[in-house]
Parts: C-alpha cells; structure tokens; sequence
C-alpha cells in the first residue's frame, strides 16, 4: 500500500480542519460570537492595523508585550544563569540558595504579581520583576546542572595541563555547561512569556494580551482571534529563535 | 413485619418526592437553582439580597456571583451559567442586544446620575478639562463609568492619547489610588466614597454628559432561556426588587444600615451613596418616559440604548448597531406590569 | 582527600565518590539551608517590625501565622482554608488527569505512526507556545463561568506537553533494540510493551511533570481572574480587602503545595524509572 508522504498528510489535515471552520461559520451552525470565520478574523486583522486597539497602534501593543518579555527574560536568565554557575561551582552557595531556588519555581508567577503590584505599583516595574522572578530559577537550576555534569576528566586534563581556575572555568567548564544553560534558556522564555501574557489579562492596561482581554470583554470574537494568532505566533517565533542561537552556538552539542 | 410496611411508606414517600421535582412536573414551576450576576453596591438590591427577599421571590436556591462589569454579565448569559443580571450598566446591555445576545430587559435599578463620577486627586491640580491632558485616569473598562469617560473625553476634545485611561477593577483602583499612582478615576460607589475620602475632590461632568445624551443606568436583564421556563420566578425577582425600592422611600436610615452591612461601609456612607442615585419606581419604569413603548414607537430609553450602541460602535467595542426598533423589542416590560398588579 | 578529589568535590559535587563524605555533605548542606531560610525569616522581620517598610505593606511573620490561624478557625469570607486548597487541587488534578489519560495514547500514537503524526503534529505543536490564558475569554464563552471552562483550560495546557513528550519519547526509542526485539522473534505488541514503552517512559514522565508545573501556574491565573472559591480567588479576594496578610499566607501554601507535587512526580519517577539515565 502507497503512503502519502508526511507532508502532504499534514496540509490535507489543515485543508481539512480550515475547511471544518469555514463551514461551521458560514453555515450559521455557530454564532460569530462564539466562533468568527476566517473572513471575520481577516476583515478584524486589517481594521486592528488600520485604525489600532482603542487608541494605540497595533504594532505599540506587541511591541510592548515584547519589551515586557525581553526586559523580563534577560535580566532573569542573566542572573540565574550567573547564580547557576556559582551554585554549581560552590557547593555552600549551593545549599544556601537551594531552598529558595526550589520553593520560586513551582511556585505560580500570577499569585505573587499581586504582591509585588502592591508593592511596585501599577507600572512595568511590577510585571517586570515578576518575569525576573520567573526566570531565575529554571536559568540557575539549568547552569547548575551545566556545571555538576561536566566530566570530571576534562577538568583534571586541563588542570594537569596548567590551566588556572579562570582558564579552566572559561575553556572547560563554561563550555561543557553552556548546551544545558541554553536549554534552560530557552524554557525560561517560554515560562517568560506565558507568565507575560497571563499577566497583561489580569492586571495590564496595554499589550497583546490584555488586548485579548479587553476585546473579549464585548464579544469581539474577531479581535479576540486576532490576538491568540499573534500571541501564538510571537510565541513561536521566540522558541525558534531561541532555538537556532542554541544550534549555532553550541554545535557541538550531543557529541 | 412493622420494618417492612415503614420501609415501603418510606420508599413511597421518597418516590413521590422525587416525581414532585422531576422537570416538567409544574403545579408552580419553579427553578431548583437561579444563577444571579451581581455587584457589591451601596443600593437597595442589597437589601433585598441580603434579607432574602430575592431568595424567597423566586422561590429557588440562589448562586450569587460576583461580576466585575456588566460584560462579565453578559459573557454569563451567552453561556448559560447566568440567569439574572442584577444593576447591570446600559453601555453591556446596549452593546448585548446590539449583537443579539439571548437576554431582555425588563426591569431598571436606577438612572445613574451623580453617583458615578469623576474623581480627582486634589493634589493633582485639575481644574478644567485641558488639565487631564498628560494624566492617568482609571476606570473598569466595559463599563457605564467608561462609557462616560470616554463622552467626556470625547465632548472636550481629548484622545486617549492625550490622556492615559488605565483598565482597572474598582478594588485595584481603590488600591492605586492609595499609593498615588493614578491621578483621576471614573467609579461607582463603594469604591468613590473610598477615594473621596483619602485626597479626593469631585469633578462635575455629569449634567454635561446627560445633556449631550450620555445617559447611564444600571438595570436588569433575564437570560431569555430562563425567563419562558420560569415566569413566575422573575415576575417574584421584579416584586421583591420593588419592595425593597418601597421599603428605601419609606426609610432609608433601616435600608442604609442593612446595605452598609453588605457592603462593607458604614451606614453613613451608604446612605449618602444612595442619595446620588435616581431610583425609578417601578411603576414609572413601565411608562414611554423609561423603558415603556412599543418597537413602532419606542420609548426613551430605547433611544438612550440606541444612542450607546452607536458610541460603542464608534469606539470599535462592537461591530454594528440595529436600529432603535431593535432595542425596543429586546424590552419586556410585561414583567413589571405582573409585578405591580 | 587527596588534592584531586577535592578539586572534583568542588567542581562537580555530584561525581564525588566518597559515601562517608556524602553524608556528611549532605547534613552539612541541610544546615546550611535552614541557616539561610531563617536568615531570610528574620530579614523579613526586622524589615517590617523596625518600620523600614510599612507593616500594613508587609506584615511580620508572626502577623503571618495570625491570619493562618485566624483561616483556620474562622475561614476567610464565608469558606474554609480546606474548601478553597481542595477547589484548587481538584480543578488541577482533574484537568491534569484527564490530559495525561488522553495525551499519553495519542503520543504514542503520534510516535509511533508518521501518519498520525503528520495529521496532529501542527496543531499541537501550535498549542504549545499558546499561553492557555489567552484562550480563557473563548473558553468561558463556550463552556460558563464554572469550572468546566476551568477544567477545559487545565486540559489545554497539559495535553499539548504530554502528547509532544510522549510522542518524543517513542521517537527516541533506540532503533537497534527494537531491532534487537524483533530479530529474538518478538511480535510487535511485545515490542510495544517491552522495548518501546520503558525507552520512552523517562520522556514521558518528564513531559508529565513539565505539564503538572504549568497545569498548576495556570489554575491559579485562571481563579485570579474568575472563581468563586480555591487560593487564587483567595489571593484576589483578600488584595481587594488590603489583606496583605493573607496573600502571603497563600502565596506560602501556593509555594509548599508546588514544591508537594513537584516532588512527589519525581518520587513516582524514581521509583516506577529506575533505569532512567542508564542508557
């Protein structure tokens, strides 16, 4: 029996489900309400470019929400990744900062922003070091496991070859760790991110995500997917950048 | 022998019982449970909530849920999980009969005059207008308060570019407010009262807004599922409503103290918040002066739901407005006039 | 200790071999630990009871143990503690439980067949990246207020994680021991339980405790934004009243019952994966 390729498989799926839609909305089986056709999300993407969301541009709300993650995202994985690799380094950092480490990262971002709204105020500060918060830990537990799975044979090869504790830190150690420290990356952009959005629909004023809220809030079905599709998109745009920096970076990963 | 004839008396009386619920079994249909969408207002609807009346009205359990806006309310509806919107604003109940959402109007808690209002913090300096240019005003996005900010923004010629709006819930704004991060906020009661009284001195705009047509009421609307299931139910929520309304005329000082309680104030306060509202009597509510009128004639405020359909149009919050028609037949008065006979 | 081995301890504390140091680390670090919580503790302390930070700001420890006692006897608005720990554990497990029921089959599914895979993978390599909040509004929209649309939203987040772990896990199954099976005469529903399954298990176990940890982030959003009861209407409902108490309370318990299912997911992986990482 001849298989169809995979790729022909998957756009017969989407041809399929696309078509599933287009007829469940025009056929009037569903409100527009509860599901806009593709018509309706095209004509609402062209208005949202046209005229922006209630006042500000389109492109002023992604581009804030992005300011949001990027801000977020940097400085969390920045510091967590210095502190991963000091807690990997140093056993006593280690133990001291463990407990806090493991109690921050299963601990549910949006139950603490109310917190620090309280604390920093309705602006970006508060969102922003939320999204700190919620890098850290996966930055510092990745860069630390970086650092206790480097083969103990590299570094004893280096020592025995003369390097000081900085070369050694910088040729050997730095590198071995530096695949894992990109992965954790990489997952910490995506809890960033999801954190971000979930943020702007509780407590934002601007943004994709509150964008969403907001048009949902009258039913604006139309709006509503516009906004999920570029959440999603810019989401996935995230994740592959991320992910090709890993690929060029450490190409030697997996060797 | 005496085991066996009590089992089966049991046994028979549980079976009767049962029958006796089963749907459809309906000596008085009446609803085993009634989804109510509320606010926690200083009004008289607390008092009939918090005394049971509605409960006893409708002759089911109730499920109080709190809503934040009149959106919140009309989302519930389309679900299904609401069945009655109490003191829910006429910019939700414009914009949901605007897309033909399965709820009628059929009876008013009040013409919102003064008691929604701009609030601005006095060491802000705002004197006029021109003076929120470069400022942060909150409000709850969806609802009247927004819709009469942004009339006032827009008779004044400001853009929201001149003026930052901020979405907050009334708590957040009660919160912000305290730590001076906003400098205005457009709010209801208990929340106004709050910022009043912590820096806060009013700023008129209301007279000017009414007369421009900005015309803001808080209202009720049954879900229409509901409603031709349980007839009686809502006729029994309309009457218990205008007991309570009867009761606040006859003494407002009582009504006060029960609605503080509810509300979380003082019964001071409470009473002055209720002051500011212009309650319509049920009786007049039924007239062409309110919500009265048929779809070849339609009345007043059909007009006012037709004059926020077409504003929220142009703000792009829903898509297109029907005609005034529309508005009116999306109006059962029927219920009021049962509940005054 | 020879120089050596200090050197190892130092960079890589988990490849030192010594047993007795082991344990004596261990007990070490322990300490350490509870030294540095109760500095934290006490920095908290001093913060708020010498006035550096406003105590209605930040309430003192004990004040925080006051409104946990206070909670417990006395409930918070009309609910008790439990009712509200309960309403949030049940939305997650349920949401959870029925993602992993449903998304463990049809990764392996999706692993194991290119058709099906080609069918399914864009759309839930699609839903993935898709913060689950941003689709709450529709959800409510279609299923109420209740917790359907909660339960609905759990099952969103979890079920992509699960199936893509899933579906990973079957594809990372080494070819030469199915190979192995194979040639040894094993049918392929053998195969299937014996070679394919446990390869894939330590995939699939990391993707389920990936999706418990975002499950749980989400069902705290979701009763921030519309409950009626659970710890994050808590959370929402004592800001409104300036409890700042008791939203550190809950975010406390938020942060204990976290670290309980995170642990417990790698205790079951432990156990049931005693092969993981011997490969």
């Amino acid at each position: 029996m001849r298989t169809l390729p995979a790729w022909t498989i998957t756009v017969l799926s989407v041809l399929l489900i696309t078509a599933a839609w287009v007829g469940v909305t025009s056929g009037g089986l569903v409100r527009d309400l509860f599901l806009p056709g593709p018509l309706d999300v095209w004509s609402g993407l062209m208005e949202l470019i046209d005229d922006g969301y209630k006042g500000r541009p389109l492109f002023l709300h992604v581009g804030m929400s992005l300011y949001r993650v990027g801000a977020g995202f940097v400085t969390g994985a920045l510091v967590g990744t210095a502190l991963g690799l000091g807690m990997g380094y140093m056993p006593k950092l280690n133990a001291l900062a463990a407990p806090f480490i493991e109690f921050l990262r299963p601990l549910p971002q949006l139950a603490y922003l109310i917190l620090l709204i309280i604390w920093l105020g309705i602006g970006e500060t508060s969102k922003i070091t939320m999204l700190f918060l919620a890098a850290l830990p996966v930055s510092a537990i990745a860069a630390r496991d970086g650092v206790a799975n480097v083969p103990p044979e590299r570094v004893r090869v280096a020592q025995a070859l003369g390097a000081s504790e900085w070369q050694i830190f910088r040729h050997v150690i730095f590198p071995s760790a530096l695949p894992e420290i990109l992965v954790g990356a990489r997952l910490a952009a995506g809890i960033v991110y999801g954190t971000l959005i979930a943020s702007e629909i509780i407590a934002g004023s601007s943004g994709i995500g509150w964008m969403v809220m907001d048009a949902g809030r009258f039913l604006r079905s139309d709006y509503v997917f516009v906004g999920i599709g570029m959440i999603g998109l810019a989401g996935i745009v995230i994740d592959q950048a991320l992910l090709f920096i890993e690929r060029r970076v450490v190409h030697w990963a997996g060797r | 022998m005496l085991n066996g004839f009590a089992t089966r008396r049991a046994a028979l009386l549980g079976a009767g019982a049962t029958a006796l619920t089963l749907p459809g079994h309906s000596r008085a249909a009446t609803p085993a449970t009634v989804n109510i969408g509320f606010f926690t207002e200083t009004k008289p609807t607390m008092l009939a909530k918090g005394d049971g009346w509605f409960e006893a009205g409708t002759g089911g359990k109730l499920n109080w849920t709190e809503m934040g806006s009149g959106a919140d309310i009309n989302a519930a509806i389309t679900a299904g999980s609401c069945d009655l919107g109490l003191s829910t604003g006429s910019a939700a109940t414009a914009a949901g009969i605007a897309q033909g959402l399965p709820f009628k109007l059929i009876g008013m808690v009040d013409n919102i005059g003064p008691a929604e209002e701009m609030t601005v913090r006095t060491a802000a300096g705002i004197k006029t207008p021109a003076d929120f240019k470069g400022k942060k005003v909150a409000t709850p996005f969806g609802s009247t308060s927004h819709f009469r900010l942004l009339g006032f923004l827009k008779t004044n010629g400001l853009t929201q570019r001149d003026v930052t709006v901020l979405d907050m819930k009334a708590a957040a704004i009660v919160a912000a407010w305290s730590r001076g991060e906003i400098d205005a906020a457009y709010v209801w009661a208990p929340a106004k009262s709050k910022i009043l009284a912590d820096g806060g001195t009013v700023f008129p705009t209301y007279e000017a807004l009414d007369k421009a047509g900005y015309v803001i009421a808080d209202l009720i609307v049954v879900r229409d599922g509901f409603a031709e299931q349980y007839p009686d139910a809502v006729t029994g929520f309309i009457k218990a409503y205008g007991r309570a309304l009867a009761m606040y005329l006859k003494d407002p000082n009582a009504t006060a103290d029960i609605v503080a309680k509810q509300a979380g104030v003082t019964p001071a306060v409470a009473l002055s918040d209720m002051k500011e509202y212009d309650f319509v009597p049920l009786a007049e509510q039924a007239t062409p002066a309110w919500l009265g009128g048929t779809p070849q004639d339609p009345g007043k405020f059909a007009h006012v739901l037709k004059g926020t359909a077409d504003f929220l149009v142009e703000q792009r919050s829903i898509k297109s407005a029907p005609a005034v028609d529309a508005f009116q037949k999306a109006t059962d008065t029927t219920y009021l006039k049962k509940a005054l006979a | 200790m020879s120089d050596h081995a200090v050197r190892d301890a130092q960079i890589a504390p988990s490849a030192v071999p010594s047993r007795t140091c082991f344990r004596l680390r261990l007990k070490t670090d322990f300490m350490l630990g509870v030294l540095s919580v109760a500095v934290m503790l006490a920095g908290w302390w001093l913060l708020s009871a010498a006035g550096v930070v406003r105590r209605d700001l930040l309430p003192t420890p004990p004040d925080v143990w006051a409104a946990a006692v206070e909670v417990v006897t006395r409930g918070y608005r009309g609910t008790t503690l439990w009712e509200n720990i309960n309403a949030t554990l049940g939305r997650l497990l349920g949401g959870f439980l029925a993602a992993t029921l449903t998304g463990v089959p049809l990764g392996l599914w999706m692993g194991s067949s290119r058709t099906t895979n080609a069918a399914i993978n864009w759309i839930i390599q699609f839903m993935r990246p898709l913060p689950p909040l941003s689709y709450m509004i529709l959800l409510i929209l279609w299923f109420g207020t209740g917790d359907l649309s909660k339960g609905m939203l759990l099952f969103l987040t979890a079920f992509p994680i699960i199936v893509a772990s899933s579906a990973a896990g079957v594809r990372c199954v080494k070819l030469q021991r199915i190979q192995a099976a194979r040639t040894l005469g094993a049918m392929p529903a053998a195969v299937f339980r014996h070679v394919t399954l446990p390869s894939a298990a330590p995939m699939i176990l990391t993707g389920l405790q990936i999706a418990l940890a975002a499950a749980f982030s989400t069902v705290v959003s979701a009763e921030l934004l519309a409950a009626t009861n659970g710890l994050g209407w808590m959370v929402i409902s004592a800001s409104t009243f300036l409890r700042n108490d008791i939203i550190i309370l809950c975010i406390i318990i938020l942060g204990l019952l976290g670290v309980t299912l995170a642990g417990l997911l790698r205790a079951l992986d432990k156990w049931a994966i005693h092969w993981r990482g011997r490969d």
